[in-house]
């Protein structure tokens, strides 16, 4: 029966030109994710980058070309040189010491508990995991406003508490400036970023560490790990895709840090030592005017992003490379 | 190598009524391969892991050897545990799961490195050292998973249900392996399982367990013949044990239309009623008389095919019965045989009714 075959072959033959319908689902699912993408993501980065080789104002039409101008300009300005580099340091340090410690309380919640008996967390430590979560509830300017004045070398708690403490080391608190020196500044900004960002991370960790099979745990303790081996040999190879990510949300998160900076030392602290590039930015653009030069500042803080991300996941992969041998 | 003592062990846990391992006693001997049978629920897991130091102790003791272990950690009691899905370390290589203890323990690198090798001899895994779990089939992770408790050669083996990831046919075969490796190193060995088939294939003794009670601990063999009580006599053996509530009358029970000859001694100790124990093989068809059986299914095994049919016994209609009968005259469906208890009656169990426990030998 040769004619058998034709009819089921018809459709197929039509359905290689795609029919209307088809058309429409791909267009909207594929194609318009794709325009708002390159509308709304692409194009503005292009032209920020086309704005950074102007030297436009911001509020005139008239800007002139002036290639790599801008970027030569920041880059032999010391003050936008500080801020970057301090940019670098909390990118370093506020990462690094959030996801430590919210890594080594998420342990503890977890599985740190007794070491006989079922995997379970230390004692009552259950409501810690609730009451950590409260400051990633507070919006960051509060965050920022709240330690601002907890800081403050006269009234402020910090100092309030600090000056009780024994053998005439009060003393040296009396009044002591903690956001005003340069010494102290920084350190004490990098402490308010983490405050607020523990509670959560270690919300995510243990989430993650929930989703390790408790049978590991077992075969661990059973094999001789003790709470440290635990830490190092089961928990984080087993979670570590998660620790990536949040050390890039971190990093992202330090690389900006204007919210938490502004409102802590709105000019940038004694000597720029808080000073941050999204600072530098907002006040080269909005109160100088000089819109050209912050879309380069931009620019650096976006590649600046994009390197520290790259770099993460480098050292992520030559880490698992190593204890995979 | 050491014996290991279970003493009036119990378990509860925390918000629960009642124990989960109800004043366990067991003395496993050096070298024995005990094995802890029970359905879900009858808390062989919960005493497998006390012993493990992975479960607390609420109520007596645990001794390996004379060491008193209830309060040490699980790193401390000297133990390898294979587990039910293996807890393969999923970044490491086979080789650093299977050494993973001794490299906690500071053993030096070039003695691990010979110990792994030598496991992994005697399971087959040598080609596979360098691969991650992940690359392994099921049957070789199981064997990973052995490999990382004899590597430690410890004390005592735990073993949790570790065959039961495995399909029918691995499981037959792995288990005879186990059994084997077992007696080669002479390591006691605890072993759970749900699968009396497993147990009784295994252990050198089994003990069985139900609501966190010991029901009976025996060797297999005296298990299948001698069943403490109903709940023994129904768990052990497959198919099951046929279980009849039947009339006591003068000289014996009655099945069915014939007066069966029993001592007299054990049923002095019950009412007007019995539970009556047969296994499948002690039933024999009868030209007549006997308990009248209509016939639901056949199962043909080759040499000898079980009859499943149902019965009206002891005021009970279509009570279940399963008979052996020779693989070569099988009866059809829906006919009627009448079974009577082969010999003289020795193979018959007897219950008491409302304990439920065995009446004489």
């Amino acid at each position: 029966m040769p004619s058998a075959g034709t009819p089921t072959a018809a459709p197929r033959r039509g359905g290689r030109r795609m029919r209307p319908s088809r058309l429409l689902f791909v267009l909207i699912t594929v194609g318009l994710p794709m325009v708002l993408y390159l509308g709304l993501v692409i194009w503005p980065f292009l032209q920020a980058i086309y704005y950074s080789l102007t030297n436009w104002g911001g509020f005139s039409s008239s800007m002139d070309f002036i290639g790599l101008d801008n970027y030569k300009a920041i880059f032999s300005d010391d003050v936008f040189m500080k801020a970057l580099r301090n940019n670098v340091i909390l990118a370093i340090l506020v990462p690094l010491v959030t996801v430590v410690l919210s890594f080594v309380l998420a342990t503890m919640v977890t599985v740190g508990g007794s070491t006989t008996g079922a995997v379970r967390g230390l004692k009552g430590s259950s409501i810690y995991r609730v009451v950590s979560f409260f400051p990633y509830t507070i919006p960051a300017i509060v965050i920022g406003l709240i330690w601002a004045q907890m800081y403050d070398p006269s009234k402020g708690i910090v100092n309030g508490l600090l000056t009780h403490l024994p053998f005439g080391l009060g003393d040296r608190f009396n009044s002591f400036a903690w956001l005003g020196e340069t010494a102290t500044a920084m350190p004490a900004s990098i402490f308010v970023i983490v405050w607020g960002f523990v509670g959560f991370y270690m919300v995510l960790f243990v989430a993650a560490i929930k989703g390790i099979p408790a049978e590991l745990y077992d075969a661990a303790r059973i094999d001789g790990a003790g709470r440290l081996r635990t830490m190092f040999s089961v928990t984080l190879p087993m979670i570590r895709e998660t620790v990536q990510t949040a050390y890039i949300y971190l990093g992202v998160l330090a690389l900006d840090a204007f919210v938490y900076m502004a409102a802590l030392n709105p000019t940038g602290g004694p000597d720029n030592s808080t000073l941050v590039m999204s600072q530098d930015l907002f006040k080269t653009a909005f109160s100088q005017g000089q819109y050209g030069r912050a879309s380069a500042m931009g620019v650096v803080l976006a590649a600046v992003t994009l390197l520290f991300a790259a770099l993460v996941f480098g050292v992520n992969r030559l880490l698992g490379g190593k204890s995979d041998k | 190598m050491a014996t290991v003592t279970y003493d009036e062990a119990t378990r509860v846990y925390p918000g629960a009524d009642v124990a989960s391992v109800d004043k366990l006693n067991i003395d496993i001997q050096d070298g024995e391969f005990l094995v802890l049978v029970g359905p879900s629920g009858s808390g062989k897991s919960t005493a497998l892991r006390m012993l493990a130091g992975l479960e607390e102790v609420n109520e007596g003791r645990i001794l390996i050897g004379d060491r008193d272990v209830t309060n040490l950690s699980p790193k401390d009691r000297d133990v390898a545990m294979v587990f039910q899905n293996y807890a393969l370390y999923p970044h490491m290589t086979v080789a650093d799961n299977m050494g993973f203890a001794l490299k906690i323990a500071g053993v030096p690198k070039s003695e691990i490195r010979s110990r792994v090798v030598e496991a992994a001899k005697i399971l087959d895994l040598e080609p596979f050292l360098d691969r991650k779990p992940k690359a392994l089939s099921g049957g070789q992770r199981q064997r990973v998973a052995m490999g990382r408790a004899i590597v430690r050669s410890p004390q005592v083996f735990l073993m949790d249900e570790p065959l039961s990831n495995l399909d029918a046919k691995l499981r037959v075969q792995t288990r005879t392996q186990i059994a084997s490796l077992q007696r080669r190193l002479g390591v006691t060995t605890v072993y759970v399982t749900h699968d009396q088939v497993e147990a009784m294939t295994m252990g050198d003794r089994v003990a069985v367990l139900k609501d966190g009670l010991l029901q009976q601990l025996d060797t297999p063999r005296r298990m299948y013949d001698h069943p403490n009580n109903v709940f023994v006599a129904g768990f052990i053996g497959s198919p099951a044990m046929n279980l009849l509530e039947v009339p006591v009358t003068e000289g014996g029970v009655k099945l069915g239309s014939i007066v069966h000859p029993v001592k007299r001694d054990p049923l002095a100790k019950t009412g007007d009623k019995v539970i009556v124990g047969i296994r499948p093989e002690d039933l024999t068809p009868a030209s007549e008389g006997g308990i009248p059986v209509e016939v639901d299914v056949v199962e043909e095994l080759g040499a000898d095919a079980y009859v499943y049919g149902r019965t009206d016994v002891g005021g009970e209609s279509d009570k279940q019965i399963v008979a052996r009968v020779d693989g070569r005259q099988v009866p059809d469906k829906g006919q009627t045989i009448h079974f009577v208890p082969k010999g003289e009656g020795d193979h018959l169990h007897l219950f008491d009714p409302e304990s439920g426990e065995r009446l004489g030998d």
